[in-house]
């Protein structure tokens, strides 16, 4: 009896995990189907389609005319800085605010992490201005700048809480060697604070790499457009093409499923310690 | 001859109209229109003006054109980018950069521009809402009118885009609203195309009967519905349309008898189904691929969409059937047949802090060389132009174009800037939102009216 | 040590580059903003000072108003549907063992690492009454009819839909992290005490959970607020203004109607009522945790 209740509650879980799963999934099956047929297969009842004909051209035309490489180029580059910069300023911020004594230290970390609290698009009117007249506008500043200040809270804040969590004493040994703060900073405490960098990292990569409407105000040409620009720009230039469409929706989601994929046992992690300590 | 005589017609028929409207309509009109004569001669010293060009300033120089036609294959798009790459073969060190985003997205990115510092050569509207706060910055260039004399602009063409007397920009094309149908879908099943308002309603109830969506409407945007709105205003209210609506602008009053009457239409189509579901969350492409496709029998847009008759993306046997009529008569109505809503909207300018001004009006003067937009326009089959085109009828013009040509050549009237463009731009948007409401039932015809009368301050 | 810690220099040297980041990309631009919000600049040529005019107007403009009941709606949407349903799959993850646990957190996920761009027009298609994936469901199931799932009443439900979709994974994780942290003794107890599964649930996991579930509510309140992006591409704010939000409308104030000013008067009172709800999120839940 108790087994057989088991074996029910058993297949019930499963049920709902593969329903859920399902749900989650379905769309992007969708998606990728359709991407591989023609406009007019659209309009049909099924679910799926098997197209007539396999059109990899879809593709082809999404790759170069989204400018897909050019694109992927940019975001890559745009958010490795990002999160470069989002590491170093937050670990030397916080550093200087949990550890060093200062007077000001309570007002500067209270400030550098209450910008968790502003909403970023409140600052797309006055910063398009700021930027225009310091000639910013359509250069890689022009994203680098907000990405990193509104990264920067969560990551000040998740720092500081792991940098109290290491033990003074080794820092405390590395003086009486007769290191300064900037060997401390970056050769005693950096190497410790290895998971939480990665926590860090994920976090700043994930805010960013789908950002877009920072992008599109105050971007214009290509030089610095990101990969959310292939499918923005496509949507127009091929408005009669459903299925190429909707191959370049699957193209530019690819690059982000298949990193996580690969990494997502490092990235659950990551955003686990991150969200529930944040 | 044949040739001349539909000429002469054209430009009789235009004459008399386009003067109405509700932007500045006192100014003089001096632009010559008897440019059949001189298109020739002009074309050939443009010619000569874009070598003299290329020898004269040999330093390398780069243009920014922002332009609000994303799709360069087809269409306007095609046309203008053909222009371009010509441009750009004829002066080596001339560079010319290309943003394009679609009309909405366009007039967002445009008024940031404004804000500090424009692309060279922009795309505008000649219409109040859109260019009367952007002139009275200054960000345009002006022009010298005179330059054009012999560029064969239609009359009355470059009015909506003067301040005080002063050339700002140059108009692309005439536009007349219509309602584009799929002839073989009529055919097959016996319809007709509607003489009155009421035929046009039975009409729609048995094509949805059919099972098939009677007209495609692209309310998500909001404009399109307000031309379609204003179609019917100009049924209702005949050639007081203009009068009506400055004045409502003006006053911030819309009660008018005539709009509370067009709009209780509007109101009554959409009730009845007249536009496929969803309707007023659907964007222009998917729109517009609803009667490409076959879902739907007819399709409210403008003239400019008449290229969907040579677009290789649309299968043949819809795209060689598409034909188009202008909204029909309303019982009661002041306007015959052939007033029309149609209207010199869409054009260029050149940002007058451009660093490369010359360079970008000399490239806007190529372009509106008549051989340039209006004759690559007629062949891909764009609609109409607000240059004089007879001298590029080929008589291998698509049936529609065709159509399209007789519809403007028998025009009576012209009704002039559509409503949601006679405004302030907060009018604009306003009542480009509040259409979405009163169409599908959510807010009652006098609510509407009130909130956009407000949104004139 | 304590001479070397309060070298002011270095300490200035340190902090330096964060806070110069605070001052030029979040200070300096609300600094602007609360000036052009007492303004009627347009965007271009000249502002003119005009007291609190644009804040009276804003006070009386409903469809600002309307952007704040929508993002309450959506608080309360995923407050009362995402949530619920992320503790719950999250402890019914936590029961599975091996292989198979990976493998559905994974795919649970990978909507979260999808560009919003994509995510909204997907979902775009998926709505269109004519050939979009959810009416053909329907149609699977029997149902003949086009629903219009972005109508003006439909649609603030449809742009939660998506929302909800898109953000599961993101809450489900933290859920079933916050589940993994609990000592596993305590169940073991629960069972001995006969316990079964929900109650186990109601009485052990829920209650050791308050801190993680606190932390959650916040943030989805937050994101309610800020929300805009995917709006913006969706539905853009209609049918009508039926899925406006603070952040669309000052964006489509400013650089649609020409009220530039305006917009940023909606840019400022955004930002006071964002960090007025954070401040008062955290004290309701300091005072309870102190209880």
């Amino acid at each position: 009896m108790k087994e057989n209740n088991k074996k029910i509650g058993k297949i019930f879980l499963w049920i709902v995990l593969v329903i859920v799963a399902i749900i989650q999934l379905f769309p992007l099956i969708w998606l990728v189907d359709f991407s591989l047929g023609s406009s007019n297969e659209m309009f049909t009842n099924g679910l799926l389609i098997i197209p007539e004909k396999i059109r990899w051209d879809n593709y082809v035309k999404a790759f170069v005319d989204g400018n897909f490489l050019h694109y992927l180029r940019n975001s890559f580059l745009i958010n490795t800085l990002a999160v470069l910069l989002v590491v170093i300023i937050s670990i030397m911020a916080a550093f200087a605010c949990q550890r060093m004594n200062w007077k000001l230290k309570g007002l500067v970390s209270t400030l550098l992490v209450m910008g968790m609290m502003i909403p970023i698009h409140a600052t797309l009117l006055p910063n398009y201005k700021i930027y225009s007249m310091l000639h910013l506008t359509d250069t890689i500043w022009a994203l680098l700048i907000p990405y990193v200040a509104f990264s920067l809270p969560q990551g000040m804040f998740l720092m500081t809480g792991f940098i109290q969590s290491i033990p003074k004493e080794l820092e405390e040994a590395a003086v009486m060697d007769g290191c300064g703060i900037y060997r401390i900073v970056f050769q005693i405490v950096t190497p410790l604070l290895k998971p939480s960098i990665a926590t860090v990292a994920i976090m700043t990569f994930l805010n960013n790499w789908n950002e877009f409407m920072m992008a599109s105000t105050y971007l214009s040409t290509p030089a610095w457009k990101t990969l959310p620009f292939s499918v923005l720009e496509f949507t127009g230039e091929y408005s009669s093409n459903y299925a190429v469409q909707f191959a370049v929706m699957a193209l530019t989601a690819a690059p982000a499923v298949i990193v996580y994929v690969i990494l997502n046992k490092h990235i659950t992690k990551g955003v686990a310690m991150g969200a529930v300590k944040g | 001859m044949k040739k001349k005589i539909i000429a002469s017609l054209l430009t009789a028929a235009m004459a008399v109209s386009l003067l109405a409207g509700c932007s500045k309509s006192n100014s003089s009109t001096e632009v010559s229109n008897d440019a059949q004569n001189t298109a020739q001669e002009s074309a050939a010293e443009g010619d000569e003006a874009a070598s003299e060009t290329a020898v004269a300033s040999g330093e390398a120089v780069t243009i920014k054109l922002f332009s609000n036609l994303p799709d360069r294959k087809n269409g306007q798009g095609l046309v203008e980018q053909m222009i371009i790459d010509e441009y750009m073969a004829e002066n080596p060190n001339v560079t010319i950069e290309v943003e394009a985003l679609d009309e909405e997205a366009y007039k967002t990115k445009f008024k940031a521009y404004a804000m500090d510092g424009m692309p060279d050569v922009v795309s505008i509207w000649g219409q109040p809402a859109f260019l009367d706060e952007v002139l009275d910055a200054g960000v345009l260039a002006e022009l010298n009118e005179a330059d054009y004399a012999d560029y064969g602009f239609i009359a009355g063409s470059l009015e909506g885009f003067k301040k005080d007397g002063k050339l700002y920009g140059l108009p692309r094309n005439t536009d007349i609203m219509l309602i584009y149908y799929n002839q073989k879908m009529f055919d097959d099943n016996g319809w007709k195309v509607p003489a009155t308002y009421d035929e046009l309603m039975s009409l729609c109830a048995d094509i949805k009967a059919a099972g098939i969506t009677p007209i495609a409407m692209d309310g998500g945007d909001g404009w399109p519905m307000a031309c379609f709105l204003t179609d019917i205003l100009v049924r209702v209210a005949g050639t007081d349309y203009a009068e009506i609506v400055r004045n409502a602008v003006a006053t911030g009053n819309f009660s008018a008898p005539e709009m509370q009457e067009a709009t209780q239409i509007l109101v009554d189509s959409a009730a009845a189904g007249m536009f496929q579901v969803g309707y007023d969350s659907q964007d222009y492409g998917t729109t517009m691929n609803l009667f490409t496709n076959g879902q739907a029998a007819m399709y409210c847009m403008g003239s400019w969409d008449c290229s969907m008759a040579l677009n290789e993306d649309i299968a043949p046997e819809i795209r060689d059937n598409i034909r188009a009529f202008t909204m029909p008569v309303v019982d009661g109505g002041k306007a015959g047949t052939n007033d029309i809503a149609a209207w010199n909207g869409g054009g260029y300018a050149v940002s007058a802090d451009s660093a490369v001004k010359e360079e970008a009006i000399r490239f806007l003067n190529y372009m509106y060389q008549p051989d340039k937009l209006s004759k690559y326009g007629w062949e891909n089959g764009v609609g109409m132009s607000a240059q004089d085109q007879t001298a590029y009828l080929t008589g291998n013009e698509t049936e529609l174009q065709k159509q399209v040509m007789d519809i403007l050549k028998n025009a009576t009237s012209v009704s002039g800037t559509p409503i949601n463009d006679c405004g302030p731009s907060a009018f604009k948007t306003a009542i480009e939102s509040e259409i979405q409401g009163v169409s599908n039932g959510s807010t009652s015809v006098d609510d509407f009216l009130a909130a956009i009368g407000a949104a004139c301050e | 040590m304590k001479k070397l810690y309060s070298n002011k220099l270095v300490i200035f040297s340190l902090v330096l580059p964060g806070v110069l980041v605070f001052l030029f990309a979040v200070l300096a631009p609300i600094c602007l903003s609360v000036y052009y919000g007492f303004t009627d600049y347009t965007g271009m040529g000249e502002a003119h000072m005009v007291g609190w005019d644009n804040y009276v107007k804003l006070f009386h403009d409903s469809a600002f108003g309307r952007s704040l009941k929508n993002s309450l709606l959506l608080a309360v949407g995923f407050i009362c549907i995402q949530h619920p349903l992320a503790i719950v799959v999250a402890a019914v993850l936590d029961k599975l063992q091996g292989k198979a646990e990976g493998v559905f957190r994974c795919i649970y996920f990978i909507p979260n690492v999808i560009s919003v761009a994509v995510i909204a027009y997907l979902w775009k298609f998926i709505y269109n009454p004519d050939f979009g994936l959810l009416n053909n469901v329907l149609k699977v199931f029997g149902y003949q009819g086009k629903i219009n799932w972005l109508s003006q009443q439909n649609a603030i439900w449809s742009v939660l839909v998506v929302l909800i979709w898109h953000g599961f994974g993101w809450g489900m994780l933290i859920y079933y992290t916050g589940i993994k942290n609990i000592d596993p003794v305590l169940y073991e107890a629960a069972s001995i005490d006969g316990a079964n599964w929900w109650t186990t649930f109601f009485r052990v996991t829920l209650p050791l959970m308050k801190p993680v579930i606190q932390i959650n509510v916040t943030m989805a309140v937050i994101s309610a607020l800020k929300q805009m992006e995917t709006v913006y591409l969706l539905t853009n704010g209609g049918p009508n203004n039926s899925t406006q939000f603070a952040a669309n409308y000052l964006y489509q104030q400013a650089f649609k109607a020409f009220k530039y000013g305006y917009g940023n008067a909606i840019g400022v009172v955004f930002i006071i009522i964002c960090i007025l709800v954070t401040v008062a999120l955290n004290h309701l839940f300091k005072d309870k945790q102190d209880v």
